[in-house]
């Protein structure tokens, strides 16, 4: 039960207000299927008959309309919007704007759309009605005869003897507003299960959020492992070059280089890393995936580095999921190409089966492009990516050159 | 005779630093280099070094590995310095049941670098920092032998001295510290050994950390 203080200040509360313009706004959207009934009625009941053409009128414009309305995506996203900003529902208990609906979703918007209209059109006409009433029952003492409550269709005795209802006229507004505030706390309380999402639309914001999830612990890992990798090095070194500073400034200043190519390369994978997590941004353009390959080389090229890209099968056979998964592999392992061999060419074969997607990428291992700090730890990345999807994953060097073949297979296996 | 040292590290850079640091070592010398761990076990039996100074992660046989087969396969092994570039890695701890006997930091201090280096080589010592109890807590539940150390039957004596040696000791401190004779700790250790079924003294202290034996405030 509500205490005494929080009933008191119901009315100075600012959610009372805004729920109440919320239903206001219902309220408003009425007139429009009214009218309609309007028209449509007399030009029916010329065929069936006044009171007949009215029912259906009413049936038409005043329930299979709206209801129609509410089912639209347009009117359901403005509904959520209207719900959190005005109602003061938990984005989390709304569903996700912007989204085909389902049917039953749809059916859920329609009926939260009726009860706005219905809930929305009570209070809203009391609102209409009651001022010029409490105005006439105020001078209802000073009258003789019966006084008539604003435009109601109802009347009050005049005379002294009504005085008792001019307190009670002045105080209706004060109840219609706690009855505005219960009709607001109603459709507060109904708006999660209308407005909410689905169990499907659940599921994918959940299955969504882990893939986020997961996605910035790698990230986050990999940040971890390239900059610690860096800063050891930088420690090694600058620790070595203080000792033989005297005896050998040679590798002193060689020391120096290390430190400060190890540190720019830690300071680049930062920048890499917080970018990548920046972006993540939820209105971020949906993830690539192998059909984006092309683009994907392109740019490779464009950064200086020739690849040499062979497909095999049809992209299009490939599951979204292991699509997803196969592209980032392939921009992993260009992007460690391009750290540990420099400019080497590297070439990428794309082999998409029946069962198996198979994805090679080699690159020469050239003594002149010594790796730099961070061999191996790319890797990581593309392990993880692999193990998820039970493939294989194999990086070594090869006959001279570096290659990384990867297997995954398309459909799950039980 | 000067300490011969063996660098494993696939990173060339960690390498050269760490050679120029052990070289300006009076007693200290880099006798041979590996960037992979496949490498370790030739290398070991040719060069002969007191001490390896072995990478964890490697691209083709990783620190563990290279460990394990180092000390199954060499008679009279060198002892192995485990090097890390994070504390909480849990293939530290994976190195150290593989027999390592000590674990550093790459961002240690040169001199702390030198001085494992040396105190590895002199004797029996471990050389154990305090992140390993960490490692040794989160690994424990589900490969604590049942009953914990209680369940080996350790003599009081016997418990003093893994605690020692849990502390870094090498026998002959310890015989110093417990009054006793270097033949006794000997003696004592053997028993630990073959009622914890440890192959080392590394083992043994890897499993008084895992049962509880030995805590934070102990060590």
């Amino acid at each position: 039960m509500p205490r005494a203080r929080e009933l008191l200040a119901i009315p100075a509360s600012s959610t009372t207000w805004q729920r109440y313009a919320y239903l206001v706004i219902g309220a408003a959207l009425v007139p429009p299927y009214g009218t309609l009934a309007g028209f449509v009625a007399p030009s029916l009941a010329g065929g069936i008959g006044e009171a007949a053409a009215w029912g259906l009128a009413v049936v038409v414009c005043g329930v299979a309309l709206p209801i129609a309305t509410g089912m639209l995506p347009a009117v359901r996203d403005l509904e959520i919007g209207a719900a959190r900003r005005l109602l003061g529902v938990e984005v989390g208990e709304l569903g996700t704007p912007h989204g085909q609906p389902s049917w039953p979703t749809r059916w859920r918007s329609a009926a939260w759309f009726v009860a706005h209209l219905v809930v929305g059109g009570v209070i809203g006409s009391l609102t209409v009605v009651l001022p010029p009433a409490v105005v006439s029952a105020c001078f209802a003492p000073f009258e003789s005869g019966d006084v008539q409550l604003g435009r109601l269709d109802a009347t009050v005795p005049g005379g002294p003897g009504s005085a008792w209802i001019v307190p009670v006229a002045l105080l209706s507004p004060l109840a219609l507003v706690y009855v505005a505030a219960a009709a607001g706390v109603l459709l507060a309380r109904l708006a999660p299960h209308l407005l909410g999402p689905s169990p499907a639309e659940r599921l994918a914001a959940v299955q969504r959020d882990a893939m986020r999830l997961a996605e910035r612990n790698r990230l986050a890992r990999e940040l971890h492992d390239s900059v610690g990798h860096a800063l050891s090095i930088v420690t090694v070194q600058a620790g070595a070059a203080a000792r033989v500073l005297d005896d050998d400034p040679i590798f002193a200043r060689e020391a120096l280089t290390n430190i400060e190519t190890s540190a720019r390369n830690g300071l680049r994978d930062l920048d890499h890393v917080l970018g990548l997590l920046r972006d993540d941004a939820p209105a971020r353009a949906p993830t690539p995936t192998l059909t984006d390959l092309q683009r994907l080389v392109d740019s490779t090229r464009t950064a200086g580095i020739d690849v040499t890209a062979e497909l095999t099968g049809r992209i299009d056979d490939v599951p979204q999921a292991v699509s997803r998964e196969a592209y980032r592999i392939v921009q992993e392992s260009l992007t460690n190409a391009a750290r540990h061999a420099g400019r080497a060419p590297v070439s990428l074969s794309l082999n998409i089966g029946a069962d198996e997607l198979k994805l090679e990428l080699t690159n020469p291992l050239d003594a002149s492009h010594a790796r730099g700090p961070g061999g191996g730890r790319g890797l990581n990345g593309i392990h993880e990516r692999v193990a998820s999807l039970r493939g294989h994953v194999s990086a070594g060097p090869d006959a001279g050159r570096w290659r990384v073949a990867v297997r995954l297979p398309l459909h799950p296996t039980p | 005779m000067n300490l011969g040292v063996l660098l494993v590290d696939d990173e060339p850079l960690i390498r050269s630093g760490l050679r120029a640091i052990i070289n300006a070592e009076p007693d200290l010398a880099v006798i041979g280099e590996a960037e992979d761990g496949a490498a370790v076990t030739p290398l070991v039996r040719r060069l002969r070094p007191d001490v390896v100074l072995m990478d964890v992660r490697m691209p083709v046989v990783d620190g563990i590995e290279a460990t394990r087969r180092l000390l199954t396969n060499v008679d009279d092994p060198p002892r192995v310095l485990v090097l890390t570039t994070f504390e909480n890695d849990d293939y530290v701890f994976d190195a150290l049941r593989a027999g390592a006997s000590g674990f550093l930091l790459k961002r240690a201090r040169p001199d702390e670098v030198v001085r494992a280096i040396r105190l590895l080589a002199a004797g029996d010592s471990l050389l154990f920092p305090t992140a390993i109890r960490e490692l040794a807590a989160r690994h424990s539940p589900a490969e604590a032998p049942a009953g914990g150390l209680d369940a080996a039957g350790l003599t009081d004596r016997e418990a003093d001295v893994l605690r020692l040696i849990a502390q870094g000791l090498s026998n002959a401190e310890i015989a110093a510290q417990l009054v006793v004779s270097h033949e006794t700790v000997k003696t004592h250790v053997a028993r630990i050994l073959t009622k914890l079924d440890a192959r080392d003294r590394t083992q043994a202290v890897i499993r008084a950390y895992e049962t509880g034996f030995i805590t934070a405030g102990d060590a």
